[in-house]
């Protein structure tokens, strides 16, 4: 398996951060995003900074396409959220299974696992190219940088070729002078219908 | 049930599909037996299609399957529940298209065909020209002539024959109450969201790997690899060395239903302690101890973790740590299944949310897995013609069977006796619609 080289990142932490509170931040952050308008022009990002988080994207997208999981975990921060759901409707996480409702120690086990060589689900593993599209940046009400984007995934296991496709909503955050990812939410426009193999990382 | 699928298998018309110890390929791809399968099988017993706090309110109304059949499960005005077919008599259309909602009827969307949530038909369009001695209540929707409900799950059956559903359910039912008499008996709502994979697998396959205790520690080497990397002895690591002689067991509730039982080994000293960590553990945890107090919250963390059991009821039907999960089967390798998530009525929100964030472990870190097994399993079943038998032998021979202080006969855990017992009922199911057919 293309992953199986490379090396662990444990941080081992217990993490904190995902309490109750938390999950309400959440919820509310998804809430602005789907009664999204026209975004007042106060709240946009500067042209250097929206370039920024385009170039961010746009690694993490290749990182993804080539492998690179251990890399693709270095942009996300110590308290991130990387987040499948299962429904379209925003509902909360709190009484809703997600597909994948991951905090940075989940996350790594999840990265450790696609790399153990005996991930039978990856084996072998999905192809994809992601697109990223419709990138907007803004402050959100709560203060945060934020990024809604369209995305299309092509994908190709083992011979069989599909698609994965919906939009994406981003919390980031500056870290030593580089932007890096506190939360991704991936919302797959038909996550509330029968999905094949989603193990590889969207 | 009383052979445990162990006796020479005699019949006619699907004889030429078993032999001791192994069954036919065609049973996992031939079009024409799952045709069959959706007829005489789905058609004689009971199935499950859904729990009642899915529609709790008078209307509700959700769409489900008995088979191939789409039915519609509706809340009526008494309370009772109604499963009507989804097939307008007129045409065939389907009358409802939405997967839930709130309504007390439907009307097709073709030529207007009017049913009350009952079924029957209260308007038909021009009805004139049907001539003077129509009735629009003679063309009412049919409805599945037996439905049951045991402690909210409702189950439907084709077969106005068919015994009472505690009867069918046999030694099933008294797993389900241990599963529903965890923490107090605390009602179980079952509208928390629902997984659904597509698998490119015969139906039955799925049903194989539920009550298949040979697997974990090489299907799942993965997942098993990092969580004791990370957590030492966690989850599922009791499947490491000699699993058939730990206590963990897999056994025969009758009619074809089985279970493999964890708890001896997952339960034995603390269930949350050995469950594998999930986004706020630790929190969630020190909330409920400090709301609580430690001894209730660490009574209430584990009775909330995974229940330790996989309740396999025949024919579709897979209780799964706290999940419910339902087969539906599309084509003879295509099935897909529905994982629904469940929590707690009246229970703290630290520990719904726990709930959710736990029944998200298994899927994504071992369900992928095992469906690339099936998958995997139907590609070598469909396209080998000159290897036509599947193995079911596991403790066959090795007499390690016996009848267990609850009067159920067990084996150890990584027996084929699931699979046996199911092609037991299987067949007695399938030769009856056969000989009914002639």
């Amino acid at each position: 398996m293309r992953m199986a080289a490379q090396a662990k990142t444990i941080t081992s932490l217990a993490p904190d951060y995902f309490d109750i509170g938390h999950y309400q931040k959440l919820l509310d952050t998804v809430a602005e995003w789907r009664g999204m308008t026209e975004i007042a022009v106060e709240r946009l990002l500067s042209a250097d900074d929206h370039a920024a988080i385009c170039r961010l994207l746009y690694l993490e997208a290749r990182l993804l396409d080539s492998g690179r999981l251990t890399d693709w975990l270095d942009l996300f921060t110590e308290d991130c959220v990387y987040w499948l759901p299962t429904d379209v409707e925003g509902r909360d996480p709190r009484l809703t299974v997600a597909w994948e409702m991951n905090d940075r120690r989940r996350l790594e086990e999840r990265v450790e696992r696609l790399s153990t060589g005996r991930a039978f689900s990856q084996a072998p593993p999905t192809r994809t190219t992601h697109f990223y599209t419709n990138i907007e940046s803004f402050v959100g009400t709560d203060g945060t940088v934020q990024v809604l984007c369209q995305f299309l995934i092509h994908t190709n296991l083992d011979g069989r070729v599909s698609q994965r496709a919906g939009w994406n909503g981003y919390v980031l955050r500056q870290v030593a002078g580089a932007w890096r990812i506190v939360v991704k939410r991936i919302s797959m426009f038909d996550a509330d219908m029968p999905q094949n193999n989603n193990s590889f990382t969207l | 049930m009383d052979d445990h699928g162990t006796l020479p298998l005699t019949g006619t018309a699907y004889a030429h599909l078993f032999r001791p110890g192994y069954v036919h390929r065609d049973l996992y791809a031939d079009p024409a037996i799952f045709a069959q399968e959706m007829r005489h099988l789905f058609g004689r017993t009971w199935v499950y299609v859904g729990h009642e706090s899915e529609v709790p309110n008078v209307n509700d109304f959700m769409m489900r399957s008995i088979g191939r059949r789409p039915v519609i499960v509706t809340r009526l005005d008494s309370g009772d529940i109604a499963v009507l077919i989804n097939r307008c008599t007129h045409r065939g259309a389907l009358v409802c298209r939405t997967q839930r909602g709130n309504a007390p009827g439907f009307t097709c969307g073709y030529h207007a065909w009017t049913y009350r949530n009952d079924g029957s038909c209260i308007g038909v369009p021009l009805k004139h020209a049907y001539g003077a001695d129509f009735h629009p209540r003679q063309n009412s929707l049919m409805r599945a002539p037996r439905v049951q409900s045991y402690r909210g799950f409702i189950f439907a059956s084709m077969n106005e024959a068919v015994p009472p559903l505690i009867e069918h359910l046999a030694g099933a039912r008294q797993m389900l109450d241990q599963w529903l008499d965890r923490d107090g008996g605390r009602p179980v709502l079952v509208r928390n969201g629902e997984m659904q994979f597509l698998t490119h697998a015969n139906w039955k396959t799925v049903y194989d790997n539920a009550g298949d205790g040979y697997h974990p520690p090489f299907s799942h080497t993965s997942m098993l690899r990092v969580f004791a990397e990370r957590y030492g002895d966690v989850d599922m690591q009791y499947y490491s060395q000699n699993f058939d002689e730990s206590p963990i067991l897999s056994k025969d509730l009758g009619n074809g239903h089985t279970m493999l039982d964890q708890r001896p080994a997952m339960h034995a000293h603390s269930a949350w302690a050995r469950q594998h960590v999930q986004p706020g553990r630790e929190v969630m945890e020190a909330a409920l101890i400090s709301q609580h107090g430690r001894e209730r919250a660490l009574q209430m963390l584990d009775d909330s973790t995974g229940s330790g059991m996989n309740l396999n009821i025949f024919p579709n039907l897979l209780i799964i740590g706290n999940q419910i999960q339902l087969l539906e089967p599309q084509a003879v390798n295509r099935t897909v299944v529905r994982w629904f998530s469940t929590t707690l009525e009246g229970a703290p929100p630290e520990i719904n949310a726990t709930r959710m964030r736990m029944q998200e472990d298994f899927p994504s870190f071992g369900e992928v897995d095992d469906t690339a097994q099936f998958e995997s399993c139907q590609r070598g079943l469909e396209d080998v013609p000159e290897l036509e038998w599947v193995d079911i032998r596991r403790h066959m021979s090795t007499g390690a069977g016996r009848v267990d202080t609850d009067g159920l006969w067990r084996e150890p855990i990584s027996s084929d006796l699931h699979l046996r017992c199911y092609y037991d009922a299987w067949r007695r199911i399938m030769e009856a619609g056969e000989a009914a057919r002639q």
